[in-house]
C-alpha cells in the first residue's frame, strides 16, 4: 500500500505539472524567455544577480522542506491517512504550486519587490504595517513549533551525542574551507567520515546511558515536571530546548562561514541520504516483505479529534506538502531576484513545491505504517482514537530505521540519521527566522528602545519569547496554530496575486478561490484553537504554566485572525478597485 | 539517438545534477558570503566617496587616490543605495 500511494501521488504530480501548470505558464500569466528580469535588470551581485534554473530547484527545494512536510502529515494522520494524502495531492495540485509559482512571478514583474513593498503597492500601507506585525509573531510560532520538535527529538537517546560531534564537524569543515583554504572533496571527505562515526558512537550503550541520565534528572524515572491534560511536560523538553536554542543563537550571531553553513553543509549529505535510502527502502520492502508496509492506520477514523475537527483542523496542521506561506517568502525575496529567464519560474517553484508533496506523503507512510515499535511501544494508541502517544520526531525516526535498515543500515544508526535529519531541516529554518527576528526587533524597536540595535539583545529576547511558549504550550496546539499562521500567510500571498492580476487584466479566478478557500479555513481553524486555548487556561485545576502557554497560545490565535480579517477587508476594497478598471479597460487591448 | 547525442545528454544530466546539489548544499551560503563582501565594500566606499552622498569622511586628497580603485564598484553601489528596501529583506 505504501509503495501504491507514493506511485499514485508521483502519477498525479506529474500530470498536474504536465498539463495544469504548463497551461498557466503557457496561456494567462504568458511567462516571456525573452523579458528581462529582475535578476538581470538590476544585477548587483549581491541581492539580485541571475542563477541557472537547477541550482535555483536546488535553492528552492532546500528553502521551503523543512519540517513542515514531515511534521504536519505524522500528526494529520490522527484523523485517518487517507484524508492526509487526499488534501496533500489536492492541495498541492490546485493551491500549492499556484501559490509558490505566482508569487515568483508577481515579484519578477514588479522589479523584484517583497511581500511588505508588494502589499503596500497593491493593498494600502496599513497593510504593510500589519503584515510585518503579523510575520513577527508568525515567525516566533515557527520557533516554538520547530523547538518543540526539535526537543523531542535530542532527547532520544540515540541522538544528542552524534548530532554535537556533527556539529563540530561542520566546524571544522568551515575552517578547512575558508581558513586552511583546503580542497572541498577532501574537506568534504574527511568532516562526513567524522560526523558518520560521531552519529555511529551516538549509538553505542554508553552514550545512550548518558542522554538517559540527562533526561531522568528531574527528579523521576520518566523525567516528568508536572501533568496536563494532553500527557506529561517532560524535563527532557526544557533541557533540549535550550541547547536546541543555544546553537540556533550561533547560528544567528556567529558569521555565516564559521557556524551555520558549514554545518548545514555537512548535514546536507545525511539528508540526502535519508530521503534517496529511505524511498528505496520503501520499494524494496513492497516487493521483498523485509519490513511492514501495509498500513495499520486506518484510511479515516474520526471527524473530531483532540485537536479539533477535520475541517478547518486538518487543513492547517498540514501546511507545507499542500501549501505554505513560508514558500511565498522564499519566492519573492530570494528567488525571484535571481530567476535568469521567466520561463525557469514553473520548474523551479512549481518542481520543488511538487517534489515536496512526494516528501510529505513519504512522511504519511512512515507514520501510517507502524503504530507500534517492534519492542511492542505504542507509537499511535488505538484503543484511544489513534491519538499520537509519542512525538512526531519519534514516529519519523522510527519510520526511517525501519526503511533505512531495508538498505542495510542498522537500525539504532538509521534511526540516528533519521533524527539528525530532522532536527538539521528545523535548525536551518529556526537560525534564518532567529536572524530575521533580531532584524525584525532593531528596526521596529531599536529608536524607541536603543539596547535592541545590539544583536545579541534582539536574539536573547525572541529565545526568551520561543522558550516561553516551549516549555509552557502543548506542542501539538502551538502546531496547528503555526499551520494557521502559515495558511493564511499563504492565503495574504494569494489575495495579493489575486490583485496583482486584476490589475493586469489576466484571468484571476484560478488564484482567487484557492485563495479564498485557504483565508476562511485558516480564520475558522485560528478561531477554534484560539477557543480550545482558552478553554484549556481557565479550566479548573490547571497548573500555571499551562495555563500560561495557553493564554499564550489563545492570545496569538486570536491577534492573527483579527489581523487577517483587517488584511482581508482592505485586500477586496483594493480587488474591486482594480475589477473596476479592468472591466472599464476596452477589451482586447 | 547517436553516440555523441547520448554523451551530451549524459554531460546535461550530470551537469544538472552537480547544480541541483550545489544549489541545495552551499547556493545559500554563497549569497550570503557575498552579501557580508558587499556590505563591506559598500562600508569602505562610504568612507572613502562620502563625497559622492554629501558625507566627507575622507580629505579629498585620499579619495582622489583610491578613486580608480573604487570606480568599477560605483554604479552597482549606487543601485543598491537607492534601491527600495523592506524588513523581509532579511528573509532573503
Amino acid at each position: 500500500m505504501a509503495f501504491w500511494t507514493l506511485l499514485i501521488t508521483i502519477v498525479i504530480v506529474i500530470l498536474g505539472y504536465r498539463y495544469y501548470t504548463n497551461r498557466v505558464d503557457q496561456q494567462i500569466v504568458a511567462a516571456d524567455p525573452k523579458r528581462a528580469t529582475p535578476a538581470k535588470m538590476y544585477n548587483d551581485g549581491v541581492d539580485f544577480m541571475p542563477a541557472s534554473g537547477s541550482v535555483l530547484f536546488g535553492y528552492q527545494f532546500k528553502s521551503i522542506a523543512a519540517l513542515g512536510p514531515i511534521v504536519g502529515p505524522i500528526t494529520a494522520v490522527q484523523w485517518g491517512w487517507l484524508p492526509a494524502v487526499l488534501w496533500l495531492i489536492v492541495g498541492v495540485f490546485f493551491i500549492g504550486w499556484v501559490q509558490d509559482y505566482a508569487s515568483a512571478m508577481m515579484a519578477m514583474r514588479n522589479d523584484g519587490m517583497t511581500m511588505g513593498g508588494l502589499a503596500y503597492k497593491y493593498i494600502s500601507p496599513r497593510a504593510r504595517g500589519i503584515l510585518l506585525s503579523f510575520l513577527y509573531f508568525y515567525l516566533l510560532l515557527i520557533m516554538g513549533a520547530f523547538g518543540a520538535v526539535v526537543a523531542g527529538l535530542l532527547a532520544a537517546p540515540t541522538v544528542p551525542i552524534g548530532f554535537l560531534i556533527l556539529t563540530l564537524a561542520g566546524v571544522l569543515a568551515g575552517q578547512m574551507t575558508y581558513r586552511w583554504r583546503m580542497d572541498l572533496v577532501m574537506t568534504t571527505v574527511v568532516t562526513v567520515l567524522i560526523a558518520l562515526v560521531g552519529i555511529w558512537l551516538g549509538t553505542m550503550p554508553w552514550a545512550q546511558s548518558i542522554v538517559k541520565a540527562i533526561n531522568g534528572m528531574a527528579g523521576n524515572a520518566e523525567g516528568v515536571l508536572y501533568s496536563t491534560p494532553y500527557g506529561p511536560m517532560k524535563w527532557s523538553v526544557w533541557f533540549w530546548g535550550i541547547i536546541a536554542l543555544v546553537f540556533t543563537y550561533f547560528g544567528s550571531v556567529l558569521p555565516i562561514w564559521r557556524f551555520a553553513q558549514p554545518v548545514n553543509y555537512v548535514s546536507f549529505w545525511f539528508v540526502m541520504l535519508g530521503i534517496v535510502g529511505s524511498i528505496l527502502g520503501v520499494i524494496i520492502a513492497t516487493f521483498t516483505g523485509a519490513t511492514g508496509v501495509s498500513f495499520e492506520i486506518p484510511a479515516y477514523i474520526a471527524f473530531n479529534n483532540h485537536l479539533g475537527p477535520l475541517w478547518p483542523i486538518l487543513f492547517v496542521t498540514i501546511s507545507c506538502g499542500a501549501i505554505s506561506g513560508w514558500h511565498s517568502l522564499v519566492s519573492t525575496s530570494g528567488t525571484a531576484r535571481q530567476l535568469e529567464k521567466e520561463t525557469d519560474a514553473k520548474p523551479v517553484t512549481a518542481g520543488a513545491m511538487y517534489t515536496e508533496a512526494v516528501l510529505a506523503v513519504l512522511a504519511v507512510v512512515f507514520a501510517a505504517t507502524a503504530i507500534a515499535k517492534a519492542d511492542g511501544s505504542v507509537l499511535y494508541d488505538a484503543a484511544n482514537g489513534y491519538k499520537l502517544s509519542v512525538g512526531a520526531g519519534g514516529i519519523w525516526i522510527y519510520g526511517m530505521a525501519r526503511f533505512l535498515s531495508v538498505v542495510g543500515i542498522p537500525a539504532d544508526l538509521g534511526g540516528a540519521i533519521g533524527g539528525i535529519f530532522l532536527a538539521v531541516m528545523a535548525l536551518t529554518v529556526m537560525q534564518l527566522v532567529l536572524r530575521f527576528m533580531r532584524v525584525a526587533s532593531a528596526e521596529l524597536l531599536g529608536d524607541k528602545i536603543i539596547a535592541f540595535k545590539n544583536p545579541h539583545v534582539g536574539s536573547l529576547v525572541a529565545i526568551a519569547f520561543t522558550l516561553l511558549i516551549l516549555w509552557t504550550a502543548f506542542w501539538q496546539r502551538i502546531w496547528v496554530l503555526f499551520g494557521g499562521a502559515n495558511q493564511l500567510f499563504a492565503g495574504l500571498a494569494l489575495l495579493l496575486v489575486t490583485i496583482w492580476l486584476a490589475n493586469e487584466g489576466k484571468k484571476y479566478e484560478w488564484v482567487f478561490w484557492p485563495g479564498v478557500f485557504m483565508y476562511v479555513t485558516t480564520v475558522a481553524a485560528l478561531l477554534i484553537t484560539a477557543w480550545k486555548s482558552f478553554s484549556a487556561a481557565f479550566a479548573p485545576d490547571t497548573a500555571a504554566a499551562f495555563m500560561v502557554g495557553n493564554l499564550i497560545a489563545g492570545l496569538i490565535g486570536l491577534f492573527l485572525a483579527i489581523a487577517a480579517l483587517i488584511l482581508a477587508w482592505d485586500g477586496w476594497k483594493s480587488l474591486s478597485t482594480a475589477r473596476s478598471k479592468m472591466a472599464a479597460a476596452p477589451s482586447g487591448d | 539517438m547517436t553516440e555523441e547525442e547520448k554523451r551530451s545528454l549524459i554531460q546535461k544530466i550530470k551537469e544538472n545534477l552537480s547544480d541541483f546539489i550545489y544549489g541545495m548544499a552551499s547556493h545559500e551560503a554563497t549569497r550570503q558570503a557575498l552579501k557580508t563582501r558587499g556590505s563591506m565594500e559598500h562600508l569602505f566606499i562610504l568612507i572613502t566617496m562620502g563625497d559622492l552622498l554629501g558625507v566627507p569622511i575622507l580629505p579629498p586628497y585620499y579619495s582622489l587616490r583610491l578613486l580608480p580603485y573604487v570606480v568599477p564598484q560605483i554604479s552597482t553601489w549606487k543601485r543598491r543605495m537607492l534601491r527600495e528596501k523592506d524588513l523581509v529583506d532579511a528573509l532573503a
